[in-house]
């Protein structure tokens, strides 16, 4: 497919799911404006995690900054919504540099053991912080509007997507992948590893925390514990590593997917729907480790022989 | 200094190194090192396991610090950062090759590329290495992890030469492969010289390095303790007892 089709193609679709708040039921708005987040949430993990090979658990602060950044603003200083949005962004970005020039020098699982206690660590800070309401936590104000926070969803997602697009073809993605692909080699060849990995860090924040102001004025509620939640991150992180960890529209296509079989799961077999997510997901990585976007190259040369190929090659 | 080699030198003087001592941390690994090169030379650094080389090339890119002066191309570069020595020329293939692995033979040449912005310059320089190396050109779209061991070694060297190197630093070129593999990769120094780039050559492999060179220094624990027009140095007594097992 050229290069044409897949804009068109995208366009068309953006366009369909713009009209959803029209002509769809308010569960199904709901429904939309969470998955939509989640997705932005997988396409920013995808920066970091996908193209730059660095698995971050520590996206979920950025998460809580930007909800804590949009609550601070408008409950305690009665900010317009932007304001908070803005503020939350900001925060992300200093947490980024601040604390991904010290991470960032670590690799593999101890990244992401060392990302994955920063949250606890937030959890804690914020728990004692007064202008942040302590553990009760804040409430914002009401706002009826889903179709808003829907169409504010889509357009952050596009954005998101748009700006990976963007990496993707660039001389920076170029740098980000060969540093996933072998960091040394990267460093030798002139690529200043160190500033390219926390810009990386820094915009997968910015968008995460965008994703998560959003999230905090719609539902209205926010605690430090679901704030920094970390089992969010782990969702993000098999939500873009099932459609496809550093391609564009894989970790998209992947939050749908996975959003959507949960759903149906849990309204049709309530009790038993973790069981069968996770069933899916055990089933994703035995036969298509590389995820969706990779299947989706390979399928046509190689056939049914590819899920075969993978079992073999990964030793299950 | 020893007198000018007995190749293709006579060049003005590109790199020059005085008293550089590096290590790191306390541990010291480099004592005082002299040394120069000229325009078109190849110089080869020769010595056995734990004698300094790889720390000398390290100090030399800048990745490490040092005490004392380099001076390349004229500018005073102990100070510079890995990157801005990079661009000005010096560019290193490092030991182990250190490929993309998962990324074309293409892509990896293109990735020697990273930090120029002239892109007719790299056309040019992609069609030059293509025809330094034609098997390369053979195999552009396939993964470098999957090259041979040779192979690999010429794609790493074709990288660096995309970068545009003024010195062309190679760390143990020889290192794992069958003896005839290495005679064609010294064949290929031969024609980078050709194509204007300055070479030194940092080997285990004293036979074969001396092969190529137009002189030679000799390493042991963090010291040079010999230099000379290769062809000496080969003839000496010292040397052939301790490295060329004779």
């Amino acid at each position: 497919m050229n290069r044409f089709g897949v804009v068109a193609i995208v366009v068309v679709v953006l366009a369909l799911l713009a009209t959803v708040p029209w002509i769809a039921s308010p569960s199904i708005i709901q429904f939309g404006i969470s998955t939509l987040l989640m997705a932005v949430l997988a396409q920013s993990w995808n920066i970091i995690g996908g193209y730059t090979g660095y698995a971050s658990f520590g996206n979920s602060v950025f998460y809580g900054l930007g909800s804590y950044g949009v609550a601070i603003a408008m409950v305690q200083w009665n900010l317009p919504f932007g304001v908070g949005l803005a503020f939350g962004a900001v925060l992300a970005l200093l947490f980024a540099l601040l604390i991904g020039l010290p991470v960032l020098r670590l690799r593999g699982h101890y990244f992401a053991i060392c990302t994955l206690a920063l949250a606890e660590v937030m959890t804690a800070i914020v728990s004692n912080l007064e202008i942040a309401g302590r553990n009760t936590g804040l409430v914002l104000p009401l706002l009826r509007g889903d179709a808003l926070f829907y169409e504010l969803s889509l357009g952050l997602l596009a954005l998101t997507t748009l700006t990976v697009a963007y990496i993707a073809r660039s001389r920076f993605g170029f740098g980000l992948i060969a540093i996933r692909e072998n960091e040394e080699a990267a460093a030798v060849m002139g690529v200043d590893t160190t500033r390219y990995k926390v810009a990386a860090f820094a915009i997968s924040g910015f968008f995460t925390s965008l994703a998560g102001g959003i999230h905090a004025y719609w539902i209205t509620f926010l605690d430090p514990v679901s704030a920094f939640d970390i089992t969010l991150n782990v969702k993000m992180i098999i939500m873009a590593v099932f459609g496809g960890p550093g391609s564009i529209f894989g970790p998209v296509v992947g939050a749908f997917l996975l959003s959507a079989i949960s759903e149906v799961l849990s309204t049709k077999i309530s009790t038993l729907a973790s069981l069968f997510f996770g069933f899916v997901i055990i089933v994703a990585v035995v036969f298509m480790p590389r995820g969706l976007a990779d299947l989706g190259r390979r399928f046509r040369s190689v056939g049914w022989r590819y899920f075969a190929e993978n079992v073999r090659r990964n030793r299950l | 200094m020893s007198a000018p080699g007995n190749g293709a030198s006579g060049g003005a003087v590109l790199l020059d190194v005085r008293n550089l001592s590096a290590g790191y941390g306390e541990l010291a690994v480099l004592n005082d090192i002299n040394l120069s090169i000229r325009t078109g030379e190849i110089v080869a650094v020769v010595g056995s396991n734990a004698a300094g080389k790889t720390t000398l090339l390290r100090a030399l890119s800048r990745v490490i610090d040092c005490s004392g002066s380099i001076v390349f191309a004229g500018q005073r570069i102990e100070s510079l950062a890995s990157d801005a020595a990079f661009d000005l020329g010096l560019v290193q293939v490092p030991e182990g090759r250190q490929l993309f692995d998962r990324m074309s033979v293409h892509d990896n040449l293109l990735m020697g590329a990273f930090r120029r912005r002239d892109r007719a310059g790299v056309t040019a320089s992609m069609e030059r290495v293509y025809t330094l190396f034609p098997v390369l050109k053979e195999r552009r779209a396939q993964w470098a992890g999957s090259l041979s061991g040779g192979e690999q070694q010429m794609c790493a060297m074709a990288r660096a030469m995309v970068a545009a190197p003024k010195l062309l630093m190679v760390d143990e070129m020889s290192l794992g492969l069958a003896p005839a593999i290495v005679d064609r990769l010294l064949d290929v120094l031969a024609d980078i010289r050709k194509e204007g780039v300055t070479v030194l050559l940092v080997e285990q492999d004293v036979h074969s390095a001396f092969q190529v060179a137009d002189r030679a220094y000799v390493m042991e624990t963090g010291r040079i303790v010999r230099e000379g027009p290769a062809a000496e140095l080969a003839d000496d007594p010292d040397v052939k007892r301790a490295y060329l097992g004779v």
